[in-house]
């Protein structure tokens, strides 16, 4: 109990001291998507959400605390301001409109249906011959296939709270067919031999971050005029170079290589170094 | 292998001691909250006896997932109240251990033998004396077994708090998973969910093993109930 207090009373203490230097505002992500955000080995995140967010950072002047948060909660929490900011590859739907307000869209992503190479699916069969679909609770690959029942579509939807739960059930023979986001899907078939992407559903998914209802820091603005700054700078692409399609264990080294130039206001640098490094 | 270790290098040090400090956070607050509505729901005027049993009614019969979030998104989002994840995680699961405890304090109070009250009073100790000095310390010694019950429970509990955004020992663990699946593949994610089993197993083992020194420490020899004597 008393050590409890303790250590309560010294992170109020550092929060309070920090603060103190400049505005540091809480980051939610769910960090169990590469290339997205992820923890590495170390437990650090990274991940081009992330990134982009710390450059964002950078370049206007705030700081920011990533927390790992669980998907279920993270619009409400988001949305009821015990978050300042949700980075975590969201796709702007009405629906979570009315929790949360989005930035301009910074990323385009479709979904992508996976399946087992000895199951001879196809995007089409996968999708209406009856057979079981996973996805995550909550996504919009699990709206698109519920949408698909409600028109009367012959296929079942099993959700987990996990992505990577429903692939194993994939790999397991447990369900048919799994549908999440293009790079995802791509990123699970390239690290498993026995299931392969069938096909890709153009839904023109945005992504957007998020903050709380009616913005009440003032931080959308300064996000939407970072990420233009990345781009002109060059740096977004890097980004993208750097996480998109590349081995992730090569990519965690890139990082922690590169994260001091970052830390040390350089991002054009850091992004530089870091799609280098992860290509090599 | 060096995955195994890397993981569980993660696992002790990033998720375990969050995990122990809960633990033993919500266990110190629910002693304080349950002894006292154990001691009032035994001895206490009816009104009062009343309150006890409707309390642990409540906590008991509320799962432990809905009192985390009622703390977490029902006090911010009613109350503007915003309470760091941990603290909400900890006072709810300490309301909830504060309730079962209090009923094993009470079964514990109640099952010293009327005898020994009569017995108190008959040497001349006034009745509070009587429970100060001679049931209570025997109520004691016989809540142990079912503390030890308490604790174990409560251990694995305290993963729920990962649902609020808490670092503990489970959360740690689906972040070692979700990254080790891409790395070594998805059957790994078992790999990990072992490695955490066994890691919250050997924390109930100690937890239990020190239960049971604690337990043989206070043993009376003679004076145990059928079936507690060592043979």
């Amino acid at each position: 109990m008393k050590k409890a207090s303790l250590v309560i009373l010294a992170l109020a203490l550092g929060s309070l001291a920090f603060s103190a230097v400049a505005e540091t505002y809480k980051v939610a992500s769910d960090t169990t998507w590469p290339p997205f955000e992820w923890a590495d080995a170390e437990g650090n995140l990274l991940g081009f959400d992330l990134d982009v967010m710390r450059c964002i950072g950078v370049l206007q002047g705030f700081e920011i605390e990533i927390t790992s948060y669980d998907w279920d909660i993270i619009f409400d929490d988001v949305g009821s301001g015990r978050m300042d900011i949700g980075a975590s590859g969201a796709t702007i739907t009405d629906a979570r409109e009315e929790k949360v307000d989005f930035s301009t869209p910074y990323w385009t992503s479709d979904q992508a249906i996976l399946v087992h190479v000895d199951s001879g699916l196809n995007i089409v069969t996968a999708l209406a011959g009856g057979y079981t679909v996973g996805a995550q609770v909550e996504t919009t690959g699990a709206g698109f296939v519920a949408e698909l029942i409600e028109a009367g579509i012959d296929v079942n939807l099993t959700e987990y709270t996990l992505y990577p739960l429903a692939v194993l059930d994939l790999i397991n023979g447990n369900i048919d067919a799994v549908i999440q986001d293009e790079p995802a899907s791509v990123a699970s078939a390239t690290a498993e031999p026995l299931i392969q992407v069938a096909g890709v559903i153009k839904t023109n998914e945005n992504f957007g971050f998020f903050v709380a209802e009616g913005d009440p820091n003032g931080l959308l603005a300064l996000i939407n005029d970072g990420v233009a700054q990345l781009k002109a700078l060059g740096a977004y692409d890097n980004l993208i170079a750097a996480y998109m399609g590349t081995d992730l264990v090569k990519v965690e080294a890139a990082w922690k290589a590169s994260i001091g130039l970052l830390e040390g206001g350089d991002v054009a640098g850091f992004a530089a170094q870091l799609a280098e490094l992860a290509n090599q | 292998m060096s995955t195994i270790l890397q993981s569980l290098n993660l696992l002790i040090t990033r998720g375990l001691p969050t995990t122990i400090l809960l633990t033993l956070g919500l266990l110190a607050l629910g002693l304080l909250l349950g002894f006292p509505i154990a001691f009032l729901q035994v001895y206490g005027p009816r009104p009062v006896r009343w309150f006890c049993r409707g309390y642990e009614q409540v906590f008991r019969g509320v799962p432990a997932i809905v009192l985390i979030l009622l703390f977490h998104s029902g006090l911010s989002r009613t109350f503007h109240i915003l309470l760091p994840a941990f603290v909400s995680a900890l006072l709810a699961l300490a309301l909830r251990s504060s309730a079962y405890q209090s009923q094993i304090f009470r079964g514990a109070i109640q099952s010293v033998s009327e005898g020994q009250m009569l017995a108190a009073r008959s040497v001349g100790m006034s009745k509070v004396r009587a429970i100060r000095h001679v049931i209570l310390p025997q109520a004691f010694r016989l809540s142990i077994p079912s503390w030890t019950n308490e604790f174990s429970s409560v251990l694995k509990d305290t993963s729920l708090a990962s649902a609020i955004g808490v670092l503990e020992l489970m959360k740690q663990a689906t972040l070692i998973f979700t990254r080790v699946q891409f790395i070594r593949g998805a059957q790994w994610i078992l790999v990990i969910l072992i490695l955490v089993a066994l890691v919250y197993w050997i924390l109930t083992f100690v937890g239990n093993t020190a239960l049971g020194y604690l337990e043989k420490r206070t043993r009376i020899p003679g004076f145990e109930m059928k079936g507690q004597v060592e043979r």
